[in-house]
């Protein structure tokens, strides 16, 4: 397999994910053609490996490189790290008269929620492939994906599970 | 809800991701809770939603464009270049392992040049459609495919035998002329051997080598050819294979 044959099939995935996880086009833009460029250097490194169509190899270097850029945006600023406590189930419920549209609710739910949604329902990858691509267990993307939907519901209102 | 535990549970069955022991388990368990059963038809209405509201993005034309041209791409990102430099340091300290280039030929502007254009020449040849022109594991139909178009015939080797196939050659041009390219494989490797007639002869022994942008190259001059191998295989291999060929030149 060559580079572009690797890479270019999976550009829109790529551009999909890199568009959600900065929420802007043109820096989406610059992720993906920063993330091609880490590709084809390390490209040396995916022929090495066997058994795989490089979508998930390239969309986890886009994946990378866009947790890269977000660090860049934020600087020196403290940054709330990730807790998969603090990032719990426990949302107050929305109003439903502010309910959100989807692809707001999609944007407002914290970067490591929002990649799980857009890996699963976008780009239709299987867990073990989400876990390859973001580096964290399968019990764990699991996990996020489960809360992140009732997130999702919770702020659109969706009837779910408010009986209880 | 009052499974709370079950919900990722439910969330994995409907993406198909539960063993099918633990789907049968959670089947005979739905079938008696009507929680659980509205739990699974809000999820189902979750994602029509997102499904019918939420579309993957196409990439735009101009980034596919570039991404596409980064191919050709001759001159290394800055970034690059510092992971380069970082890189050649590394080795410096490692206690001048970089043996430089040998042999006039490479000393110099001219050898840094050349091995720059050998670098890129491998490169280029990961590319889709560049790596070979004729695509054979067969010396003798690669060999003489170069016939008529390069004014010396280069000798080619199949070492598939000892885990170095051929995989076929090429035309590139370097150095200001045209020179053959031997592609040879090495498990998921690539292994490109550029070679020329030599101006001044020498002996084959006095191989130097040299890490480039994590790529490894090895040059030496025979009696006959000026002989390049480059490759991202780990550089005691590649100076296996390189031994290798300096001793079939001596045989033939």
């Amino acid at each position: 397999m060559e580079f572009a044959a690797v890479v270019l099939p999976h550009l829109d995935a790529a551009y999909t994910l890199a568009r959600y996880l900065t929420r802007n086009d043109a820096d989406a833009q610059d992720v993906v053609q920063d993330a091609a460029l880490r590709a084809l250097k390390y490209f040396g490194g995916f022929r090495g490996t066997t058994g795989s169509d490089g979508r998930a190899w390239f969309l986890a270097i886009v994946r990378n490189t866009a947790y890269t850029w977000r660090h860049r945006q934020q600087g020196t600023a403290p940054v709330t790290e990730f807790n998969e406590e603090l990032h719990s189930d426990d949302v107050a419920p929305t109003d439903p008269a502010a309910a959100m549209d989807l692809r707001e609710a999609v944007d407002a739910l914290p970067l490591e929620f929002r990649e799980v949604i857009v890996l699963r329902e976008l780009e239709g990858l299987s867990y073990k492939e989400i876990s390859d691509v973001t580096g964290v267990p399968v019990g764990t993307v699991m996990s996020r994906l489960s809360r992140a939907r009732k997130r999702l519901q919770r702020a659109l209102a969706v009837p779910a599970q408010e009986r209880t | 809800m009052t499974h709370p535990n079950l919900e990722s549970q439910l969330d994995a069955y409907l993406d198909g991701e539960l063993a099918e022991a633990e789907g049968r388990e959670l089947e005979s368990h739905l079938a008696q809770c009507p929680e659980c059963t509205r739990f699974l038809d809000s999820r189902l209405a979750l994602r029509s939603a997102i499904h019918a509201r939420i579309a993957a993005l196409r990439a735009p034309a101009a980034l596919r464009q570039r991404v596409r041209s980064l191919s050709r791409r001759v001159r290394m990102p800055v970034i690059w270049r510092s992971l380069a430099i970082a890189a050649s340091l590394a080795v410096v300290a490692f206690g001048g392992w970089q043996l430089g280039l040998r042999r006039g030929v490479g000393e110099g502007e001219t050898g840094e040049t050349l091995a720059e254009a050998v670098l890129t020449s491998h490169i280029r040849s990961l590319m889709p459609g560049h790596l070979t022109d004729v695509q054979s594991s067969d010396q003798h139909t690669v060999k003489p495919w170069f016939n008529g178009k390069l004014d010396y015939s280069p000798p080619v080797y199949d070492f598939a035998g000892r885990g170095y196939p051929l995989l076929g050659g090429r035309l590139d041009y370097i150095g200001g002329r045209s020179v053959g390219a031997l592609v040879y494989g090495r498990r998921q490797h690539l292994i490109n051997v550029l070679l020329w007639p030599t101006g001044r002869g020498g002996s084959a022994d006095g191989a130097a080598t040299q890490t480039r942008q994590g790529y490894h190259l090895v040059h030496w001059a025979s009696p006959d050819y000026e002989h390049w191998v480059v490759s991202d295989l780990g550089l005691a291999e590649l100076q296996d294979f390189s031994r290798l060929l300096q001793q079939a030149d001596s045989v033939h």
